[in-house]
């Protein structure tokens, strides 16, 4: 007699199934970590930025307000001593001091003032990036001297050392997703499985059935003691079956004695 | 360590490597005094005493045979010639003293602490030789960017009285409010020789002065002294370029030489280390900007002339557009009593370098020279300093030290200019000179227009 299904062709569409289910996992935690990395690099990199432009201006704001004597008496040695302190502090690349009329009364530059920074408004204040060849790229910060009748203080940031930065406290931010996620998929394919795993006991269950053999009924027949829907299913298989065998006995029966 | 010189002068030398002032050190160097000092006993009491409170500190007498003059200064790196031959200069002096009995029966002795010519070493070495109350006063410090930090350290500690004197720099930060009143300066200041330079260039036609100089506080303040110099004759800086202290001189210049060179200047003024200022002057030279190349005294004249004649066949011609400013009178002229006398204390005793300097720059032994601008300038500062702690008789005490040096008053020191101090003049000297190089020496420079002619 031909088996009315193919044991091992049921037992393939189970596991498509489920790995449908898990690949629907892996998705679902993939778009997770990838829209909150990108939403942590935006705020992040945003967050880093502010502090950085923050930090500038208040250092500046240190140094107008340092100056403001240094500057009155003419004594810019001193003036130079201040800001070479200050350019010590990491991520700051340049300090330069203008006067009101835009002389350039002290810098850290070397070997000379880039024409960029000649180029640029002396007395501005407002945040702004320069791309300086052979030094990189910079966001550079301004704080007037004495409202800016006795000059103002520049401070250049490192954007490439901010860059690094962002990318440190991101990739450790992923970093962190990323075992998430692992994590997530292992044990979600782990809790499929286990789901999985009567669904098949009762898949090969309803095959014995199918093929009306009383040993390979015996074989999966632990289905039926579980006290559960997978139970109860395999039950009323079996019920169903038997019904059906009953009915198919009982009509060859009645055949015979026609 | 201790360096013993001739007979009867000693130098006490305690060095440090830059940036380390810490307990260890401190008791390092006391244990050093301890063992190696035959005054040990003195300074082991003194030590083992509590700490004294600034007033007892500020009237503490001396020890009774001796007076400590503190000193920190470049013994190591590559501005080491200064703080050496400024060193030989005074210790020929201290020596001849102190063989002669002293200054009213004491010793002098200066106890050095390298510094390397960095700014927060001085700090550290600055406050320790404060703390040290058997230093009497600071004396010979070297630089700008060190000095300028080290006087707030004289401002703290106004009621110890310790006062710095006879800084070799010439910066306006310890001659003007509000640290001007912990410093007495001997030498002219840069602001007087950047403008005597400026007016000799402008006398001669070459109105357009570049700077090259040290981005620090020194660089700044020769550069602020141009400035003001050539705005008396209603011009401008012509171009600018800077390089990082402690460059050496095998680094190239020529990106500053470029700077400047687009800017077309007629004369460049170097505020600098005798290093990078070679360094300068030479791809200069090697690149075509055959103008005037001017250097402040405090760039170490032979030093940097030794630099650049160093295995060059062509060493006259490559040195001919040097002129430098000096403070005190050309070494050569013996017409000067104390010339003469430096001449024969240096000759007699040839003082060698402070102990473990070597060391310090393993590979690069220093080499003395028999005279330099800068040694008779410590000797000059050695002899004044002598002077004014024997006006302050048997007993000095520090309280007394600024009376002694306002009672200096038109005193000949034997350099052909009287010395001049009082409480609103804390510099002794006027005088700044300009040499050029000629062989291996600096001389007097009397004929700018035939020396640098315009074409």
């Amino acid at each position: 007699m031909t088996p009315v299904i193919q044991k091992g062709e049921e037992t393939l569409k189970v596991r498509k199934l489920f790995r449908k289910t898990r690949f629907g996992f892996f998705a679902l935690f993939g778009i997770v970590v990838l829209a909150i990395s990108i939403l942590s690099i935006s705020s992040v990199s945003r967050e880093l930025r502010d502090e950085y432009v923050s930090n500038s201006e208040s250092i500046a704001k240190n140094i107008a307000d340092s100056s403001v004597d240094i500057l009155l008496n003419r004594n810019l040695a001193t003036l130079q001593s201040l800001i070479d302190q200050f350019v010590q502090i990491e991520s700051i690349r340049y300090i330069y001091i203008t006067s009101d009329t835009g002389e350039y009364l002290a810098h850290t530059f070397i070997p000379g003032i880039p024409e960029e920074i000649l180029a640029s408004d002396p007395s501005a204040t407002e945040p702004v990036e320069h791309s300086l060849p052979g030094l990189g790229d910079f966001v550079e910060v301004g704080s007037p001297i004495l409202s800016g009748v006795a000059g103002t203080v520049h401070v250049g940031m490192d954007l490439e050392r901010l860059g690094l930065k962002i990318q440190r406290a991101v990739g450790q931010q992923i970093y962190l997703l990323c075992i998430i996620l692992v994590t997530g998929v292992l044990a979600s394919i782990w809790l499929v499985n286990l789901a999985s795993r009567p669904l098949t006991e009762l898949l090969e269950y309803v095959v014995a059935l199918a093929r009306e053999r009383e040993s390979d009924r015996s074989t999966h027949g632990d289905v039926l003691v579980r006290d559960d829907e997978i139970g109860d299913m395999a039950r009323l298989m079996r019920y169903v079956a038997d019904d059906l065998a009953f009915a198919k006995d009982e009509g060859r029966g009645a055949g015979g004695d026609d | 360590m201790k360096t013993r010189i001739g007979g009867g002068g000693e130098g006490e030398v305690r060095q440090k490597r830059p940036g380390t002032l810490t307990r260890r050190s401190l008791v390092r160097s006391g244990l050093g005094a301890l063992m190696a000092a035959p005054w040990a006993g003195k300074l082991g009491a003194i030590g083992a005493r509590p700490y004294p409170g600034p007033h007892d500190r500020a009237a503490a007498t001396l020890q009774d045979d001796e007076i400590v003059l503190g000193v920190s200064a470049a013994f190591s790196g590559p501005s080491r010639g200064l703080g050496t031959e400024l060193y030989r200069g005074a210790m020929a002096y201290f020596t001849h003293v102190n063989e002669n009995g002293g200054v009213n029966g004491r010793r002098i002795v200066m106890k050095l602490l390298d510094d390397g010519y960095q700014p927060d070493p001085c700090v550290a070495n600055t406050i320790e030789l404060i703390q040290d109350e058997t230093v009497f006063l600071l004396f010979n410090y070297v630089g700008t960017p060190t000095v300028t930090r080290a006087l707030p350290v004289l401002k703290k500690f106004r009621d110890q009285q310790v006062y710095l004197f006879f800084p070799f720099t010439g910066a306006e930060p310890q001659r003007e409010p509000p640290y001007g009143e912990f410093a007495f300066n001997l030498r002219a200041s840069y602001r007087q020789e950047t403008a005597g330079l400026v007016d000799n260039f402008l006398n001669i036609g070459r109105r357009r002065v570049a700077v090259f100089y040290q981005n620090d506080a020194y660089g700044r303040s020769g550069w602020a002294g141009v400035r003001e110099a050539l705005a008396r004759h209603s011009e401008t800086i012509a171009g600018e370029a800077t390089y990082m202290r402690g460059t050496q001189f095998g680094a190239s210049m020529r990106r500053q030489v470029e700077i400047l060179q687009a800017r077309s200047p007629d004369a460049v003024i170097c505020i600098g280390a005798y290093q990078a200022c070679a360094a300068f002057a030479r791809d200069a030279e090697d690149l075509g900007l055959h103008i005037p190349v001017a250097n402040v005294s405090f760039v170490g004249s032979e030093n940097l002339l030794a630099l650049m004649r160093e295995g060059r066949a062509d060493a006259d011609a490559h040195t001919r557009f040097l002129v430098n400013s000096q403070v005190v009178p050309s070494y050569e002229d013996t017409s000067l009593p104390a010339v003469r006398e430096y001449h024969e204390l240096m000759a007699r005793y040839d003082p060698p370098p402070p102990e473990d300097v070597e060391r310090i720059t393993p590979g690069e032994p220093y080499t003395t020279f028999p005279q330099s601008f800068v040694s008779l300038e410590g000797f000059v500062n050695a002899k004044l300093i002598t002077e004014i702690i024997r006006r302050m008789g048997d007993n000095p005490q520090r309280s007394g030290i600024q009376e002694a040096v306002f009672a200096v008053r038109n005193y000949d020191l034997g350099v052909g200019e009287q010395v001049r101090f009082g409480p609103n003049r804390r510099q002794g000297l006027q005088r700044v000179y300009y040499t050029v190089p000629e062989g291996e020496r600096f001389v007097p420079l009397d004929d700018w227009e035939g020396r640098f002619p315009v074409s």
